[in-house]
């Protein structure tokens, strides 16, 4: 057993504005995916602009506290406490402003059917800190511990390589981005472009 | 609200409630309402201080719960630890491990999510049991057996439901129907009907029929 206030787990400031407090990692949770979110101050983002089209979750958003002002296929609802929206649909277009600096918002989700499998965007988001502050051997971890589950994601090896080329493991990435590459043509071409991998890109077996 | 736009605005005001046989605690159910399919979600009332907003139980089958305090304030126990869980609080709870938690203020509110680890989540027949026995205390018996009704159609092979529409009907006066329940129940699983009938109240009303001594035998 444990127990966490909300206000007790990490913030994790993603560069969209928003503030990831992640539930289900803070406690190990295996069998369903719950996420808190906070804003950095009223009128901030506190749900990201997204679809669920990749991952076909449901998604059910509750107010715990505070106010949010969401928008749902281009609906404005504003809600309360022990108010939520749920997107039966994923094709639909979601995201919430907070109308309180201290709102935070529940989001549970899953996709109907199937076991609840880890989504692969924890582990991206997680090592948004590290990456910041250049700690490339915990980003890299971080990256390591999600693949051990789900070892031919795309574009957790994608991001995988980009910290390793970021760190100075240059064999490793190229490994990594030619195996995202492999599973996932599209990668070429953002490695083309991607800052990240400046010190690789002329290697042999840089892929493009 | 918008039903049909593939989204819906709620809130747990606006949920259906039904209180336990002991009156103690209310179920106001989430999932059952939103027909929401990737696990199991609910909320939970104590409404004076002092009730039951999480009755005391272990979860058996492997489910993994998560308790988050959305109004009032609620003392925990879990296993043996107790603690004060104001609003904000996310309680943790493995599979088979003992929990219970009671409403410190009036309208104490506990939302709670749940699954098993590996397996798709299949709603369980408890939902709609707890919804059908509590229409029936109201007196509205044709709206109980609706939801035993749903519990049945979900799980048709599931002793369980055949079960409890024998215990509904019984309590409904509707001997006939019972017994055939009844009778369904111990088809699929008569080991386990045998266990707890002899015991379960809820039958007695049909235990003086012959028929009754008949099935069992």
């Amino acid at each position: 057993m444990s127990v966490a206030h909300v206000d007790e787990l990490q913030r994790i400031e993603m560069p969209d504005g928003f503030v990831w407090r992640p539930v289900r990692r803070h406690f190990g949770i295996r069998a369903f995916g719950v996420n808190a979110y906070s804003a950095l101050e009223a009128g901030g983002q506190i749900v990201e602009e997204h679809t669920e089209s990749t991952l076909e979750h449901e998604e059910i958003y509750f107010v715990l506290r505070g106010r949010a002002q969401f928008t749902v296929d281009g609906n404005e609802h504003e809600l309360g406490p022990g108010q939520l929206v749920f997107v039966r649909d994923p094709s639909l277009k979601r995201s919430a402003i907070a109308l309180d600096d201290d709102t935070v918002v529940l989001a549970l989700g899953g996709k109907p059917g199937e076991p609840h499998t880890v989504s692969a965007w924890e582990a991206m988001f997680a090592a948004v800190p590290a990456s910041r502050e250049e700690r490339w051997d915990e980003a890299i971890a971080i990256h390591e511990e999600a693949l051990a589950e789900q070892p031919d994601h795309a574009a957790l090896l994608y991001n995988l390589a980009c910290m390793e080329a970021r760190g100075g493991r240059h064999v490793d990435a190229l490994v990594h981005l030619r195996r995202a590459v492999e599973l996932e043509p599209k990668w070429a071409e953002h490695a083309r472009k991607d800052s990240d991998f400046a010190a690789i890109r002329h290697e042999p077996g840089f892929p493009g | 609200m918008s039903d049909d736009a593939g989204y819906e605005i709620l809130s747990i005001d606006d949920l259906d409630r039904y209180t336990t046989l002991q009156g103690s605690q209310v179920l106001r159910p989430l999932r059952r309402r939103l027909g929401f399919r990737p696990f199991g979600v609910n909320v939970w009332v104590g409404e004076s201080a002092g009730d039951h907003v999480v009755e005391p139980h272990r979860e058996p089958e492997g489910t993994e719960e998560l308790y988050v305090v959305v109004r009032g304030n609620a003392r925990f126990t879990v296993v043996e630890e107790t603690f004060d869980a104001p609003v904000g609080t996310l309680v943790h709870v493995p599979p088979a491990t003992f929990r219970e938690a009671t409403a410190q203020e009036p309208g104490t509110t506990v939302l709670a999510m749940g699954a098993t680890e590996g397996k798709a989540f299949t709603p369980g027949g408890w939902e709609d049991f707890f919804v059908a026995y509590a229409e029936l205390r109201d007196g509205n018996a044709e709206r109980g057996r609706t939801a035993m009704q749903q519990a049945l159609e979900r799980e048709p092979d599931a002793w369980q439901g055949a079960y409890n529409a024998a215990c509904f009907e019984a309590l409904a006066g509707e001997t006939d129907a019972a017994l055939e329940h009844l009778q369904r129940a111990l088809e699929l699983d008569r080991r386990e009907v045998r266990r707890y009938a002899p015991e379960d109240a809820d039958l007695d009303s049909i235990r003086d029929d012959p028929r009754y001594a008949e099935l069992l035998a």
